[in-house]
């Protein structure tokens, strides 16, 4: 018989590296026209951070995410940047990517408060342009100012910073610490059947909501959110790397390490919960790992509400499932005699 | 060595290969069409997803020999220099790649599944889906992207799936 | 016979000279432009504010036009391919490893072993783990020696006329096991177990013994690959001044040159690496694995080398997820509160430390649960074993623990008689809470994304 259940898995997630530190360095070049390039060192590995990063500089700078070139991922011409690790990249190399756009940014100010007649500090950068703050009108294109820097004042508009999250040390006898600056929280629920005669797990829907503070691209956030819940399903019920008495892996191929195809994936609700982090950049904080944390979790929880079986040791393969559930089976026929 | 011709893309292409040279070998070392990827070479992950004849064949399984004379798309004949071919358009609107190395091989399967010209629903498309591996997406936003290039080339429309709660 | 020439220390004839100029060939199409001139950009990269768009991706109009060039994906004049001998034994000592057959198969151009390499061990935390096994085996995925040959297919044939000898040793696959006292030292040290950490809070004892109820539960998760899509690859090319171009799929370019300067014993500046994107990662592509070799091979022969896993070589010889064992013993107040936790987490390190510690740490933090705990002991080893190394993986530890408190949590919230949202609710951080180490938590949403989750699936409506 399939039996439904359904369960919560809630978790929090730190950003960035314990103790260690994890510098990223940026550079931000504004062209003539007002586009800019940004030199980061961070690797694109998949989850767009490239996009993200741009869009960082965009919004410093005031202009949009396809303004900015971005160039990475090569040690002869980018900075140094601690990797694509940890979920680290939106907020440490953001961080370091908005101090670098604010650097060349100041020179855009300082060379447009002359010819708006105020201090560089009375200006801002929106909508690519320079203007007064609360008197939009007195402005100049981004693009005027970056010429006149470039070719008239002989300032080009370059900036360059690094950012290493604040850190205290963990005391080694007690643990006591700040390890990381930031955390993220987040909760899957799941839907599951359970078909008690093969003890086959069939997760039906997935619902998740996750902080990641600002999304910067919620459309990447919503990619990276599903994008774990697979892996997290995989971890939950399918994959393991089995291995003979001499330590010889036994499945080393995908034809019997079994992942997650296009037909063991729920539908899947995703939210972004709305949080504000004032020390990442415009708020942000990370979303990369932790997609893949509470899903196991959840639907291991299902797994009981449906049939009131706790697996202990994962993956909850059918074999398990099925096992778990005949000695629940036998100790309640064991009771019910003396029940009686 | 042996002399294999393919009609790849439309043009024809003539190497000599040792004869145990697969078809993807060919394509990618021979050839230059370097958009299939090899993820596993035995047939198990369909990055390697290519249309022979107009079907979807893992290229690593097929040995250059046995397409002589065929005609191969690859993911490189999908767009011209006129037109950017809408499931390449739709997978780039919904951010359906990740890393992309699954990218090639979810399009061309995608592609024999809209030109077989039948009705499609989710399901259809989750199992045509179902040889292609891809670890980073869970599937969803490709499937969105399949759905939405399916619509449009076919003016068909898919029923939308009913919200959970509010 | 006249033909035969003499090349290096093998007899070659010119036929087969010149099948190796022919393989070595780049291929002769040049390449058709196969995408549009132009392409829209869509509204959402051309909006100001940029924050908060849903912005598409340049690279992922690369990805669908199969227009990204990864690793493999690249070749340059030349360039010839390595492979890379696996032990294919778990733990043993070698005695002697003979490549001189293997350098007489055709096509082969060079071959390396652990010896050959300036300073042959690596790792983030703890350099304990060779580039190609010299001296000891200590899982069955170890390299042993690597060939370069004009084409991948010659590499791995020439893989099978290696000679080695090994005197097996003892195995340890089981973390338990291998904590005890007796067991063997994988590493000669005077304890398999590599790294420890612990977290006190409080004064558990008295928490349990406030406590109305006591739960117990020990929890164990398996080892997983990260299978990415994409398998480790990198070319080497050593120049002229003595600079190494690598171009590789490591996601961490600026530790991995100072490791790969560590190894070949050079200066940073002669080093490059050139990363493209990252074909899936997931943290199986932090560290170092073929970079060294090619570049050494690439100075033996002159020439690019190019390395790519097969997929084999990634389940085998990559780091993977680490095991965890998990004891779980928490006290609640009847009213379901968290009184006191102990947790004892052991974390199977296999064969080499990698990210193992960094992963012990953020699991022993995490292990609480984003719940208020005033007592609280965790205590936390991550331990050798002679299986495949485990390393950094999405989630450190966090995917392990989460699944041990959760799990936990509905099991004393069923015992109760209390609703699992309900339960997570009381105990839920909030604005301010101390985290386990005492660090005082901001913008904390845990609460509400319990209940915006669960008001999404319809927690309180659903029936079964
Ligand atoms: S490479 Fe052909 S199916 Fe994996
Ligand atoms: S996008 Fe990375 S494997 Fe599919």
């Amino acid at each position: 018989m399939i039996r439904r259940g359904k369960g919560v898995g809630c978790m929090w997630y730190p950003i960035g590296f314990t103790v260690l530190a994890n510098p990223s360095a940026a550079t931000v070049k504004v062209n003539e026209d007002g586009t800019a390039t940004l030199l980061t060192g961070t690797v694109e590995t998949g989850q767009g951070s490239l996009t993200v990063l741009a869009q960082i500089a965009a919004e410093e700078l005031g202009v949009s995410t396809d303004d900015i070139h971005v160039v990475s991922a090569d040690t002869d011409t980018t900075p140094m940047d601690t990797g694509a690790i940890a979920s680290r990249t939106t907020y440490v190399t953001g961080n370091a990517i908005k101090l670098a756009a604010a650097n060349a940014k100041q020179i855009l100010f300082e060379v447009a408060a002359p010819l708006l007649e105020v201090q560089p500090n009375q200006l801002e950068a929106v909508d690519r342009k320079i203007q007064v703050q609360y008197f939009p009108q007195r402005c100049l294109p981004i693009a005027d100012v970056a010429l006149q820097a470039q070719f008239v004042m002989g300032r080009p508009p370059i900036g360059s910073a690094s950012y290493n999250p604040p850190t205290v040390g963990m005391d080694p006898e007690t643990g006591q610490g700040k390890p990381f600056s930031t955390y993220v929280y987040a909760t899957q629920c799941a839907e599951v059947e359970v078909d008690d005669e093969t003890g086959e797990v069939d997760v039906i829907y997935m619902s998740a909501a996750h902080d990641c503070g600002t999304a910067i691209n919620p459309m990447l956030v919503e990619g990276q959110i599903e994008g774990g819940i697979s892996m997290g399903i995989g971890f939950a019920l399918q994959e393991e790397m089995l291995f003979d008495d001499k330590g010889l892996q036994l499945n080393p191929n995908l034809t019997n390490y079994i992942m997650p195809t296009s037909l063991d994936m729920p539908e899947i609700d995703v939210d972004i919960v709305e949080n504000f982090d004032p020390t990442g950049p415009f708020g942000a904080k990370g979303v990369g790992e932790p997609t893949a944390v509470p899903t196991a979790a959840a639907i291991c929880n299902a797994i009981f509400d449906a049939v009131g079986v706790r697996i202990t040791s994962l993956p909850a393969t059918a074999e398990k499932v099925l096992r778990a559930i005949k000695e629940k089976n036998d100790n309640d026929q064991k009771i019910l005699p003396a029940a009686e | 060595m042996t002399d294999v011709t393919l009609i790849v893309n439309g043009e024809t292409k003539t190497a000599s290969v040792p004869p145990e040279t697969t078809l993807l070998k060919m394509l990618r070392e021979d050839l230059n069409y370097t958009g299939s990827k090899l993820g596993c070479d035995v047939g198990d992950c369909g990055a390697c997803t290519v249309l022979v004849d107009g079907l979807a064949v893992n290229a690593c399984l097929m040995l250059a020999g046995q397409a002589e004379g065929k005609e191969i798309l690859t993911i490189e004949g999908l767009s011209t220099l006129e037109k950017y071919h809408p499931i390449q358009k739709a997978f780039e609107d919904v951010a359906a790649l990740q890393c992309g190395f699954c990218g090639p091989g979810m399009i061309m399967t995608t592609k024999a599944l809209i030109d077989q010209d039948e009705d499609v629903t989710r399901q259809n498309i989750k199992d045509a889906l179902s040889g292609n591996l891809c670890r980073c997406t869970g599937y969803t936003k490709i499937i969105e992207g399949v759905i939405d290039a399916y619509q449009e080339i076919t003016g068909k429309k898919l029923p939308e799936i009913k919200p959970r709660a509010a | 016979m006249a033909d035969e020439v003499k090349v290096a220390d093998k007899t070659e004839t010119v036929e087969s000279l010149r099948k190796i100029d022919d393989n070595l060939r780049l291929p002769s199409v040049p390449e058709k432009r196969v995408f549009p001139k132009e392409i829209d950009v869509s509204a959402a990269r051309m909006q100001t504010p940029a924050v908060g768009q849903r912005a598409t991706r340049p690279d992922g109009r690369m990805h669908g036009l199969g227009q990204t060039k990864y690793i493999d994906d690249m070749f340059f004049p030349g360039m010839i391919h390595a492979k890379i001998k696996r032990a294919g034994i778990a733990h043993a000592k070698i005695k002697s490893i003979d490549v001189s057959e293997a350098e007489k198969m055709p096509g082969v151009m060079a071959t390396l072993i652990g010896s050959e390499i300036p300073v042959n061990s690596f790792g983030p935390s703890l350099q304990d783990q060779p580039l190609l096994a010299d001296d000891v085996v200590r899982h069955a995925g170890d390299g042993v020696a690597a060939v370069a040959a004009v084409t991948e297919q010659q590499a791995l044939d020439a893989l099978e006329k290696i000679k080695i000898v090994y005197e097996e040793l003892p195995n340890v696959f089981d973390p338990v096991e291998a904590m005890k006292d007796d067991a063997y030292k994988i590493h000669n040290n005077e304890s398999n177990i590599y790294a420890s950490k612990t977290i006190m809070k409080g004064d558990v004892e008295k928490g349990f013994a406030d406590s109305d109820f006591i739960f117990e539960r020990t929890f164990t998760t398996q080892m997983v690959e990260h299978v990415p899509m994409e398998p480790h690859a990198s070319i080497g090319e050593w120049d002229a001044n003595g600079r190494v171009t690598l171009h590789s799929s490591l996601g961490r370019i600026t530790l991995g040159r100072a490791d790969i300067s560590r190894t070949l014993e050079m200066p940073i500046n002669r080093i490059r690496i050139i990363a493209t994107v990252v074909g899936g990662n997931f943290g199986g592509k932090n560290e170092i694995t073929t970079e060294p070799i090619v570049a050494l091979l690439s100075k033996k022969t002159g020439r690019p080398v190019k390395c790519v896993f097969t997929r084999e070589d990634e389940f085998i010889s990559s780091t993977t997820r680490h095991p965890f064992v998990m004891e779980y013993k928490t006290g609640m107040s009847k009213e379901g509160k968290i009184m006191a936790r102990k947790v004892r987490l052991i974390c199977d390190g296999g064969a080499y430390c990698s990210w193992s510690e960094t992963t012990l740490g953020k699991a022993c933090i995490l292990s609480a649960g984003p719940y208020n705990i005033e007592n609280l002991h965790v205590d936390a080893y991550a331990v050798y074993t002679t299986k495949t190394m485990t390393g950094a993986m999405r989630g450190f530890g966090a995917p392990q623990v989460c699944f041990a408190y959760e799990s936990h949590m509905d099991d004393m919230a069923a015992e109760l008689g209390i609703e699992p949202l309900e339960i997570r609710l009381k105990n839920a951080f909030n604005e301010g809470s101390a985290s386990p180490t005492g660090q005082v938590l901001e913008a904390v949403v845990v609460k509400d994304s319990l209940e915006m989750a669960t008001e999404r699936f319809g927690w309180k409506e659903w029936r079964k």
